[in-house]
């Protein structure tokens, strides 16, 4: 019997047109560029780099599932070695991307009405973007921790009664204060699926105080942000 | 009558169980085409080795197995495969000019490559369209158990780790080709089966995965057992507990940790916590209070502190490890962790390298001293010359005894009566059960 022999499935690389640029703030911009037929999932990340360029680094897309284009969320480092690069970059220029991974994905044999709560730090933010967009009707509640106010990015774009900014250098938030302190403040229960994106410390005291308040490990979910 | 020499090939493997899966079915292709089959390069007229690239010390060892064969006056024909091949093939092709090198994905095709070589046709290795799946099923092997290669490459992309880089992006055997590949070996005589892949919890093909793939291998109704090659603990299901207590299957999991503190391994990027690890520690228990656990850990991960280190070392107690394979951390180029700047200095990685082993050989010895007095079925590997057979009992773990009568590749009950002294590696003693 003979079977169709699939061959090493080497990660595939493209040039995209960049189609718009969104300063957000001083240092952080959306960058939208050519979808070419990727396919994603929400919650999957990209490696995007300058087109004359060996390195990239990995962004997690911010745009829906059912966008005609491809959106991430780039925040400037300083001295860093690709999204200064990324900075300079404007309409119609080209960025290499590579095609999408990840399993940081809403599980599709979840019931309609499952309940999520999304912790963000900063840039974290980008894939509960991609998950609020892509699937309308979702139940959530988004937990976004900032320095200060100004650091919401599009958070208009998000139903106000389900998004809280927490914010920990001013009170222009909807809540003073760390996020971690939020969620101890604010218990959400064992049946919420809990998505976590963002710097390793936060996701670390999260899981602690999810574990405190006796939430099941089966139901975090984290992707670190470096 | 004038008669020809047989031609024989030599294999070296470095790395992990899918090479040496990928090796059997080579050398069984060879034994098929009239060639012999050794396991160096001594006297070769080919000489092929199935290098690794996952850590710096792989890459040592593949050099060293192609200088060593050069410096012992290998002149046949020398293939360089495997990840290294992948990885450094532009490296591997200027150091070394009359070596072909052949990548992952036209390993399979080595044995035409050869035969085009012989035939004096000029056949660059990238045009012999091989396929990572394309191995026939071996039917004579360097092992009494057959690996069954059921899935290649990782899309989990740990920070540490260059194997999706060079392996490539996940992807599945179909499950008929499985279940034929299971169906053909056990006809050829094979005892034990060892389901092996790059990530092959991430099984999936047309909708089935990895429980439901091993469940039809269970199914087959043929004589054999199964065992589970490297697996990570981040996506078992209820039914795959389940499927652990079928009586084909082996009690035995090599469940990769890398390290048991929480931050690093959020460092790692793995994709689960020591908390979640030590659950399904304990499902793996409650089925079985035997059940072998072995591992993979890294030391020495950027940023990794004493207290993190402690951690690893506590959790060879607490879980009571079979075997624990120690790394040490090394940079590996275009990988995430290479841009980490908290860097463990070497000394401070071998120290840390060499408490680990010490306390891992402890376990290892504990974990083995409680089968003696039971019973055991072992599987033959080899008889030596004293008489004494060798081979593995279903916890995986070694065993000898006195082999009058006792033949290879058969599966024989042992009762257990000792272990050796080796602190390295102990060995159950045991006699022929009535």
């Amino acid at each position: 019997m003979s079977h169709k022999v699939p061959v090493a499935n080497k990660i595939k690389t493209d040039l995209h047109e960049i189609l718009e640029v969104r300063n957000l703030t001083e240092s952080t911009f959306v960058m939208r560029f050519e979808r070419k037929g990727m396919e994603f999932e929400a919650g999957q990340h990209i490696c995007v780099g300058p087109p004359n360029g060996i390195h990239t680094r990995e962004y997690s897309i911010y745009s829906a599932e059912e966008d005609d284009f491809i959106e991430i969320l780039v925040k400037e480092v300083e001295n860093g070695l690709v999204s200064p690069s990324l900075k300079k970059l404007q309409k119609g220029g080209f960025v290499v991307v590579e095609e999408p991974v990840g399993y940081f994905t809403i599980n599709k044999d979840l019931p309609k009405n499952q309940k999520y709560v999304f912790i963000a730090s900063g840039t974290g933010i980008s894939p509960f973007h991609s998950f609020v967009q892509s699937k309308p009707g979702i139940d959530y509640t988004l937990l976004h921790g900032v320095k200060y106010g100004s650091e919401g990015y599009e958070s208009e774009k998000y139903d106000k009664k389900r998004y809280v900014k927490c914010t920990s250098r001013e009170g222009t938030g909807n809540y003073y204060g760390r996020v971690t302190d939020y969620l101890k403040e604010n218990k959400f229960g064992k049946d919420v699926q809990y998505f976590l994106c963002g710097n390793c410390n936060m996701i670390h005291d999260v899981y602690d105080i999810l574990e405190d308040q006796g939430v099941s490990t089966d139901n975090i979910h984290a992707e670190v942000y470096f | 009558m004038f008669q020809l020499a047989k031609k024989r090939v030599g294999f070296k493997t470095l790395g992990c169980r899918l090479n040496q899966f990928e090796t059997d079915a080579m050398a069984s292709k060879f034994v098929a085409m009239g060639y012999d089959v050794v396991e160096d390069s001594k006297d070769t007229d080919v000489f092929v080795v199935n290098t690794c690239t996952v850590t710096n010390q792989s890459d040592q060892k593949s050099r060293y197995a192609v200088n060593h064969a050069l410096k012992n006056g290998h002149s046949g024909m020398l293939i360089i495969t495997g990840c290294m091949a992948n990885h450094h093939k532009e490296a591997l092709e200027t150091q070394y000019p009359n070596a072909y090198v052949v990548d992952n994905e036209n390993k399979s095709a080595i044995p035409q490559l050869v035969q085009a070589h012989f035939n004096k046709e000029i056949v660059p290795a990238n045009t012999a369209q091989g396929g990572v799946f394309n191995y026939a099923p071996a039917s004579e092997t360097f092992h009494t158990r057959s690996m069954i290669k059921i899935q290649d490459g990782c899309d989990n992309f740990c920070t540490f780790c260059i194997i999706p880089k060079v392996r490539g992006r996940a992807t599945s055997r179909s499950v008929e080709a499985v279940l034929e590949n299971i169906r053909e070996v056990v006809g050829f005589g094979y005892k034990e089966v060892v389901i092996t892949g790059v990530n092959i919890s991430r099984y999936e093909h047309e909708g089935v995965k990895f429980s439901g793939l091993l469940a039809k291998i269970l199914e087959l109704p043929l004589d054999f057992r199964v065992r589970i090659s490297s697996i990570e603990p981040d996506s078992f299901d209820e039914e795959f507990f389940a499927l652990l207590k079928h009586p084909k299957m082996t009690p035995h999991l090599h469940l990769c940790l890398q390290s048991a503190s929480e931050s690093i391994l959020l460092q790692m990027r793995r994709m689960y916590t020591y908390r979640s690890y030590k659950e399904i520690i304990e499902r793996l228990r409650d089925i079985n209070p035997q059940f072998n656990i072995t591992t993979d850990i890294i030391v020495g991960f950027p940023g990794e502190t004493e207290d993190d280190f402690k951690a690893s070392l506590d959790a060879v107690d607490q879980i009571g490890f079979g075997h624990v394979h120690t790394f040490k951390y090394s940079k590996r180029d275009n990988t995430r962790a290479a841009r980490m700047t908290d860097v463990v200095p070497e000394k401070v990685k071998s120290e840390r390298s060499q408490q680990l082993r010490k306390k891992a050989a402890e376990a290892k010895r504990s974990y083995r001293q409680q089968f003696i007095g039971s019973e055991q079925t072992v599987l033959v590997e080899k008889i030596d010359k004293r008489g004494f057979a060798h081979g593995y009992g279903e916890y995986y773990v070694p065993v000898q005894f006195k082999a009058d009568e006792v033949k290879k590749n058969g599966l024989y009950k042992v009762k257990l009566i000792g272990l050796t002294d080796s602190k390295e590696e102990p060995v159950l003693m045991g006699q022929l059960s009535e």
